[in-house]
């Protein structure tokens, strides 16, 4: 009995020591001073002088992926509120078999849909002369099919639990239909939206195999950016930026989670 | 709610279904499409249709070495998942503290934080004067620094170090629903705390416990982004490859090939172990990896 309390608190510590371990070290290691061509740990002598040199190349990637996913995010958030109202208050036949068909993009790898959208995008020029492939509207495409699971999901939990007859009260009561959307159904179901707005923002902040191929060196994402950076040409600012994304992430989620609750923040995790 | 009603809520979903069919079906039935065709480099395909592409990876058995090689490190990154994830989320479930949301929450975090950074951090972890040659150097492990970066070892720590977030999260769902009054019962018959472990709580937990292996194997099916770095481009799994196809060669229809080839084994194996494991209800098996 003792012993396997002792074996799983080990297990814990373990678990949560592996999963912890990379973000701690890239954490750590950005505080190395001195001038290096690779990772020095433990670090030898601690400074912020790399914060003080966060390479300006990566400005612009940086802008790039923050309206990438700003735009993916708006645009999911209304096709995703759109189709969950039709899934859950419709009751459509066969819903559950819709309800497959908007998760599908998650079941396919990313790699395969980032060849599959370059595909696509040449095809559009040579049909159409339409010239989307490398520019930020190419990207937009990519993300919004990525992100779009992660909104249907969120927003069709909250609705699945919603009341209708509190509609009907309002309607009862006088309310107009406008009125009725933005005093009741809105405040309900907006925790859901804002779930998958954080879904939709991270994954289509942080993707790399998605959208490296559609990418030109004009809207490099900074995932991407990083990929191939680590890649080929490490130098220890990246980990001063790569510090800096992990302090805003965490903080974007756990500002999330007291906002939201829990609850709700686990829910989007495996999209519609 | 009225039937004219109901009807209108359903013309809510055409919007979303065409952007989503324009984005997703159709390009898909054209890129697999391709497959089907023969490569003539620059984006070209022959004229007729041919089934070459799937002779050519039935006949060479580099492709069916990588097929192999990427189901199998998925596989064994799926069950460490399992063996550490499980623990952890029961712990976790029969936690009473108000630091179990932190906890919880902190896992969300490291499964959204974007995978380059996390296989940055794991190549320090790993590398020759990291942490964990330090620590076997300090132990006395001969040979030690051992190679744990570009290699299948480090591409294993690398899919582990994915999926386990989410496994612990999608098993702590499960337990969650387990009354702990079942395992009181238990032990108020006189059950030791393993066997009621083994008799209890694992036979409840075994829809979610497939359910999770299974969405753990799927990502790592289709992860990407940390083998890349972790393998340095010396463990090459299908996702590797079917990117080096399409970008260094350009061949289109045999990257399609593999794309198939992919997505179909991992449903060919979901299938086996739903059949021959349980049949969970609402079976949310998520997950293609990035």
């Amino acid at each position: 009995m003792r012993l396997g309390r002792l074996a799983v608190a080990a297990i814990v510590i373990l678990g949560y020591g592996f999963v912890l371990a990379p973000l701690v070290l890239v954490l750590v290691a950005s505080l190395a001073g001195g001038q290096t061509h690779y990772v020095v740990f433990p670090p030898t002598s601690l400074s912020f002088e790399w914060y003080l040199r966060l390479p300006v190349a990566y400005l612009r990637p940086a802008l790039t992926s923050v309206a990438v996913a700003l735009g993916a995010c708006l645009v999911s958030m209304v096709l995703g509120v759109l189709a969950a109202f039709g899934l859950v208050r419709g009751r459509l036949p066969g819903r559950n078999l819709l309800r497959a068909y908007f998760n599908a993009p998650l079941q396919i790898p990313f790699v395969v849909t980032g060849i599959v959208f370059l595909q696509f995008y040449y095809a559009l020029y040579g049909l159409v002369g339409v010239r989307v492939l490398g520019s930020v509207w190419g990207l937009l495409g990519v993300h919004v099919f990525i992100t779009l699971p992660y909104m249907i999901g969120t927003v069709g939990a909250v609705l699945e639990r919603f009341d209708p007859s509190l509609e009907e009260a309002a309607l009862t009561l006088g309310a107009s239909r406008w009125s009725t959307l933005r005093r009741v159904t809105l405040p309900v179901i907006k925790p859901g939206i804002i779930a998958g707005a954080l879904y939709a923002f991270v994954v289509s902040f942080g993707d790399v195999p998605a959208s490296m191929f559609v990418v030109s060196e004009q809207t490099m994402t900074l995932p991407v950016r990083l990929f191939y950076a680590v890649e080929f040409d490490y130098t220890p600012a990246l980990l001063a930026l790569c510090s800096v994304v992990v302090v805003l992430s965490l903080a974007l989620i756990f500002g999330m989670q007291r906002v939201l609750g829990l609850d709700l923040v686990l829910r989007g995790r495996t999209g519609a | 709610m009225s039937d004219p009603m109901r009807l209108r809520w359903r013309l809510f979903v055409i919007p979303p279904l065409l952007v989503s069919f324009v984005l997703f079906v159709a390009p898909q039935v054209a890129f697999l499409r391709g497959s089907f065709f023969r490569n003539l480099g620059f984006g070209q395909v022959g004229p007729d249709l041919t089934l070459e592409n799937y002779v050519r990876f039935v006949t060479d058995g580099f492709y069916q070495a990588a097929l192999a090689r990427t189901a199998g490190l998925s596989l064994a990154a799926a069950l460490l998942a399992l063996l550490l994830g499980f623990p952890i989320a029961y712990r976790l479930a029969r936690a009473r503290t108000r630091w179990r949301s932190f906890w919880l929450t902190l896992l969300i975090a490291s499964s959204l934080i974007t995978v380059v950074i996390k296989a940055l951090g794991m190549m320090i972890l790993l590398s020759a004067h990291g942490p964990v040659n330090l620590a076997l150097q300090a132990l006395g492990v001969p040979g030690a620094p051992l190679p744990l970066l570009n290699n299948e070892v480090g591409v294993l720590a690398g899919l582990v170090h994915y999926i386990l977030p989410l496994v612990v999260l999608t098993l702590f769902g499960v337990i969650q629903t387990i009354p702990e009054s079942l395992e009181a019962a238990s032990r108020s018959l006189g059950a030791t705390g393993w066997r009621t472990v083994r008799r209890v709580v694992l036979p409840l937990a075994l829809p979610g416990l497939v359910a999770a292996g299974l969405m753990g194997f799927n990502l790592a099916m289709g992860a990407f982004t940390s083998t890349a770095l972790l393998g340095g481009g010396r463990v090459l799994t299908l996702p590797v490859l079917i990117q080096r196809k399409a970008v260094l060669e350009g061949d289109y229809p045999f990257a399609a090939t593999l794309a198939l080839v992919l997505v179909l084994s991992g449903v060919v194996v979901n299938l086996i172990v739903l059949r021959s494991v349980a049949r969970p209800r609402h079976l949310a098996v998520a997950g293609a990896g990035s």
